[in-house]
């Protein structure tokens, strides 16, 4: 058996100046007749580059061993092509709008909300789509899973096949219904957010445990029979259900931020998160510690800061 | 009048960000009418100094009615229109889309929230805003669909029409949106140009407001007679859009009356100069609405006609 493997355009929009913003989409397909379909997309962000490694890798793996392979995967690497050009995380334009809280998209709309419109046109009806982003470049995260409230039953016991660290169940309301995970959601699609870190150092061990738990994912689903590591039980990854289960951290002073490594750590209550201080002062002005016990699953990197800005989310608790 | 800081966001490389209220008369929280919550919102700011500044003589002269309130903010985004950012700069984030914010969120849920909690005691709210595409609209009052929009009222600005549109689900983090579902009658008001000063829009939004504020009995004042509203709705405008790209020269402006069939706007080759497209009125009416910028991408809506 082998594989089909096909390139085309799911929408284009012409720039003023002899370029198309294309969203492309690379199709692979078994010969043997499987239906099932799973999407990944990324680069809707255009400073969410990481996701270009993982969808690289599944392609390679899927090119390496295409037998496995039973049903079509498709992969949108460059949903946001202009803006992941020019490490803009908005949509370059003159208002500057966020892609990610335009869907579902309509087709006699603006540029954006055509393109909106098309991927979900080509994105509906699939078994599963994967919506890949990454940490900013200030903040890290845990290869997370993020999923619709209208969704949640059905979709938190089949999100452990991805093997995540946490899942976290974002509410039925705006702005997440302007999501594509929420729009596809709300029409009836299975869709799901992997959370990957962006942090460069460590990348290609970041990106081969998110496409581990993709081709865990797949061969749950009876799409790929090939190698994959066992995925651990839904109920003993952390879930966090609603907003009573995350504990947001924010700091009350601006300044620098100087963070200890804390990501992936169950902290306790008073552990030291980081610190804040004041160069010009030369003091310290804040130290940030944990208010509550619990698994640190977004932590902020050395940056500077304003009352109110995130510095950790803590998993209170391990409810399942 | 008495100033108020609504809300500040300390800084450390920069000076302190203070959210200020211009407050007028005493009593009942009757108005409250909110410039710039972008960067680039310089008509919308504008327009609010001139009120202020307006406000200042009419209580001078004892014209705040008794039991009264208005309250003027003219803006809530200072930090980043002097860094030159449409969005809240040190986020990334737009403030009119995080209503109606979260007192222990991100900083800019914080100024979202805090803002909420002083408009939303008000009793009539008016945003002056602008569209997510840039461009000249006629001035108008616009409202969103929610069941709670009250157009009649909104005809007392006495500008020519009065637009009830339907929300997209991307509006329901709007200050508008959810100022009308919490009861204060909100209105959003397009002050003709948004990165420049436009003075024929700036007067002319000006004098609505005024006469909005002697028609509810809020202040006595000297006021030009407006004009009949027509209340519309999304399916009494016609949008041209754009089939190619390039470089956009308009032949018709905001305001102009067309013919079905007439040229609006020619699209051009930015290489060679060809014509690409020609923009042409898809039925009789008045330009709502034209798109302002150099370039036109495929896709675009260039113009919105009112049908007549």
């Amino acid at each position: 058996l082998a594989i089909l493997k096909e390139i085309s355009a799911v929408a284009s929009i012409k720039m003023p100046i002899g370029e198309n913003w294309t969203v492309s989409r690379c199709r692979y397909a078994s010969e043997d007749g499987a239906e099932k379909r799973v999407c990944l997309a990324t680069g809707i962000h255009g400073d969410e580059r990481m996701g270009q490694l993982v969808v690289y890798d599944v392609a390679r793996r899927i090119k390496n061993a295409p037998e496995h392979l039973h049903g079509v995967v498709d992969i949108y690497p460059m949903l946001n092509a202009i803006g992941l050009d020019i490490g803009e995380r908005m949509v370059p334009s003159a208002t500057k709008l966020d892609m990610n809280r335009a869907f579902p998209g309509n087709p006699d709309g603006t540029a954006l909300e055509s393109i909106c419109h098309a991927v979900m046109q080509d994105m509906k009806g699939a078994d599963l789509v994967l919506d890949i982003h990454t940490s900013s470049q200030i903040t890290s995260e845990l290869y997370g899973v993020r999923l619709h409230e209208q969704d949640a039953d059905a979709m938190i016991p089949a999100a452990g096949a991805l093997c995540p660290q946490s899942i976290w169940v974002l509410p039925d309301r705006a702005p997440y219904n302007a999501t594509l995970t929420g729009a596809l959601t709300v029409e009836g699609t299975h869709a799901m957010v992997l959370m990957v870190d962006e942090r460069r150092l460590r990348s290609q061990m970041v990106v081969d445990e998110v496409v581990d738990g993709i081709f865990c994912k797949l061969s749950e689903m009876g799409m790929w029979t090939g190698e994959t590591k066992d995925a651990p039980a839904a109920h003993s990854i952390p879930c966090m259900w609603d907003a009573t289960d995350v504990c947001r951290v924010t700091c009350t002073r601006p300044g620098m931020y100087v963070p200890r490594e804390v990501i992936g750590n169950v902290v306790k209550e008073g552990d030291v998160l980081g610190t804040i201080f004041d160069a010009l002062d030369g003091e310290a002005v804040e130290t940030v510690v944990a208010p509550e016990s619990g698994l640190v699953f977004t932590q902020r990197r050395y940056s500077g800061v304003y009352p109110g800005t995130l510095i950790a989310r803590i998993c209170r608790k391990e409810r399942t | 009048m008495k100033k108020d800081i609504i809300f500040t966001v300390p800084s450390y490389f920069r000076d302190d960000m203070n959210i200020m209220g211009y407050r007028f008369g005493k009593g009942e929280k009757s108005c409250v009418v909110l410039g710039a919550l972008r960067g680039d919102e310089v008509q919308q700011l504008y327009v609010c100094a001139r009120l202020v500044a307006f406000l200042r003589e009419v209580e001078r002269d004892d014209g705040i009615m008794p039991g009264k309130s208005v309250m003027v903010v003219p803006t809530a985004i200072g930090l980043s229109m002097n860094a030159g950012n449409r969005l809240w700069a040190p986020e990334n984030t737009d403030i009119n889309r995080c209503f109606p914010g979260d007192s222990e969120g991100s900083t800019t849920e914080q100024i979202a929230a805090a803002l909420f909690d002083r408009l939303k005691a008000y009793k009539y709210g008016v945003q002056l805003t602008s569209f997510y595409q840039p461009g000249s609209f006629i001035p108008h009052v616009r409202m969103m669909e929610t069941g709670r929009q009250n157009p009649e009222l909104g005809c007392e600005f006495g500008l020519p029409y009065v637009y009830v549109r339907a929300p997209r689900v991307s509006d329901q983090t709007t200050l508008n949106y959810c100022w009308q579902l919490s009861g204060t009658q909100a209105y959003s008001l397009y002050a003709g140009k948004t990165q420049e000063i436009d003075e024929a829009a700036a007067d002319q939004t000006l004098r609505a407001i005024i006469r909005f504020l002697n028609g509810r009995g809020i202040i006595r004042s000297e006021q030009t007679p407006g004009q009949k509203s027509a209340v519309i709705a999304d399916a009494d405008i016609d949008t041209v859009s754009s089939k190619s790209a390039g470089l956009l020269r308009r032949v018709k402006h905001a305001g102009a009356h067309v013919r079905r069939g007439e040229q609006l706007a020619f699209i051009i080759n930015p290489l060679d100069g060809s014509v690409k497209e020609v923009l042409k009125a898809p039925v009789t009416g008045m330009l709502f609405f034209i798109q302002d910028g150099p370039f036109i991408t495929e896709h675009s809506p260039v113009f919105q006609v009112l049908a007549t």
